[in-house]
């Protein structure tokens, strides 16, 4: 079995987004009329209110934006204490998500990580999560 | 986005209502209960309707007004309208459902265009007798929002996602942990002088603040507000019929309204902008309407669901440069007999958490005057903050004859 994790947010847009983590893809909504990406993923262009996207690999790479320790146990399936981490994606837009192969306290600004797969369970079934480790030397 | 708000029809609006009476629960009492202890969380001894109808009563006996005086009804989002209405045997021919600002300012708006003239805005929160929950697997909503999208990931709690903010002002312009501690204590300090207060009798020192786990770091526990039960009732009237009561009026002279929720999910208006768009906003109605600048304001409220929020409005509403929060809150400045008091009662971290509607009835007694040791002295004008990740309203209250 895989690795248990707090239940997603589930609507048929994110399941289109964990359909591609099936195959270990990273993919995001881009509009096709004026090209913005989005996330999460939603019905509508945000900018041009267009409901004509595609699903726009993305290459992977992010800066560090912040994080947050937190130190206390809110989620079983996360034992204290637990960093998330927020990119700014190549493409644009921000994404949460967890560092790994890294500790919190050498986290710095600006750091370039890159994206690599964990694997993840919850009631919708198994999939992949997409995690953040700094690049291989 | 262009500003299209008309300063014009904005201005009338001016000193149009006023505040005419406050009431609240007993928040200290409540939460230590008859053994002086804490009370347990999920422990149920009242629900939010028992506290909000004590708030109303207390309210009406402050304002001096019947319940057959009041025409419009606000309730806090704990409350169904209908359902306090039946309950309080009202009728109204207006009503409203939100924050204690909207209510302010959606109150003010119905009195102005003829729908009624007395309104009664009433909240009430049994937070703690129903163990209410703002992270972890039992936080849930309607859809998507950043308090619990990224639950896969194990980022949950609206103050995971004020750590992220803090985290950012701290990179960018340097601002330390022992710097915004001194808002968790100063608000404390406030709380002692408030025999109401929670954490009355509860002083905390920076060294206590320091000393002090984190919960999301770099966010420690005193950074956090309280989750205690309590009601709060604020009783908002047409101007020309708030003369002859029982108290001074306190005046509603300006009001600003700025939402910032594009890419709010990605948490971009968050940790790009610090909300400062929204303040901006705000700010560019709030003050001309009201003849003001931040200046002229005696005594300062924001919520504050945590410290973090006194840096972001501070800094959006021009009391100081952007980056420069974590310096300004240094030394006394927001403490009562400082330059600019800010939240006077303790706030929702050391008075009560009601979700900006306790910060209403504290502005309004600053006003009236008489409030001993705790009592801005000369206070004339009062700004209330009110930004809820980006969701932003803001009010000016002044002194009425």
């Amino acid at each position: 079995m895989a690795t248990p994790r707090p239940i997603r947010s589930m609507d048929p847009y994110a399941q289109a987004f964990w359909a591609y983590t099936q195959k270990k893809e990273f993919r995001l909504q881009q509009c096709s009329e004026c090209h913005k990406f989005r996330w999460p993923p939603g019905p509508s262009c945000d900018h041009c209110l267009s409901d004509q996207c595609a699903w726009a690999l993305m290459k992977g790479r992010g800066t560090v934006l912040s994080w947050t320790t937190l130190h206390r146990a809110y989620f079983p399936e996360y034992p204290a204490p637990h960093t998330s981490i927020v990119l700014e994606l190549d493409e644009g837009p921000l994404f949460v998500s967890y560092p790994v192969g890294i500790d919190a306290a050498t986290l710095r600004e600006g750091m370039v990580l890159t994206l690599q797969w964990t694997d993840g369970e919850d009631t919708f079934g198994p999939y992949h999560l997409p995690v953040f480790g700094p690049v291989a030397a | 986005m262009a500003a299209i708000f008309d300063r014009k029809r904005l201005a009338p609006l001016k000193d149009t209502v006023a505040i005419v009476g406050v009431g609240e629960t007993d928040y200290g009492a409540d939460y230590r209960g008859a053994g002086g202890k804490a009370m347990a969380k999920g422990e149920a001894r009242y629900d939010s309707y028992t506290l909000a109808s004590r708030a109303l009563k207390r309210a009406l006996d402050d304002a001096g007004l019947k319940k057959d005086d009041i025409d419009g009804l606000c309730t806090g989002p704990t409350l169904s309208g209908e359902r306090a209405s039946e309950l309080w045997g009202l009728n109204p021919r207006w009503s409203g459902s939100g924050d204690a600002a909207q209510g302010i300012i959606e109150a003010a708006m119905a009195i102005h265009c003829g729908l009624c003239t007395t309104v009664a805005l009433v909240y009430g929160n049994a937070q703690r007798s129903m163990d209410t929950a703002y992270g972890g697997a039992r936080v849930t909503g309607g859809g998507i929002t950043s308090y619990f999208y990224y639950a896969p990931w194990g980022l949950t709690s609206q103050g995971a996602l004020y750590a992220l903010f803090f985290q950012r002002h701290k990179l960018l312009y340097g601002t330390t942990e022992e710097q915004l501690g001194a808002i968790a204590v100063a608000f404390r300090k406030h709380a002692c002088l408030n025999p109401n207060a929670v954490m009355y009798g509860k002083p905390i020192t920076i060294d206590d603040y320091m000393n002090a786990k984190y919960v999301a770091e770099p966010l420690r526990l005193y950074d956090y507000c309280l989750i205690n039960d309590g009601g709060v009732a604020i009783i908002v009237r047409r101007a020309d019929m708030a003369k002859d009561l029982k108290h001074k009026p306190v005046m509603v002279s300006g009001f600003g309204w700025s939402e910032e929720n594009v890419d709010a999910t990605q948490l971009r208006p968050r940790l790009k902008d610090f909300y400062h768009t929204a303040h901006h906003g705000v700010a560019q109605q709030m003050y001309p309407m009201a003849g003001v600048t931040p200046k002229d304001v005696d005594v300062f409220a924001t919520y504050d669901s945590f410290s973090v929020h006194l840096l972001a409005a501070l800094e959006g509403f021009g009391f100081c440069k952007e980056g420069e929060g974590g310096a300004f809150v240094q030394n006394g400045r927001i403490e009562i007999g400082g330059e600019l008091p800010c939240n006077t009662s303790g706030g929702m971290l050391s008075e009560s958490y009601m979700q900006s509607w306790n910060h209403q009835p504290e502005l309004v007694r600053q006003l009236r005057g008489g409030l001993g040791a705790r009592q801005v002295q000369g206070a004339e004008v009062a700004q209330y903050v009110h930004d809820v990740a980006g969701k932003c309203k803001s009010i000016i209250y002044t002194k009425g004859a």
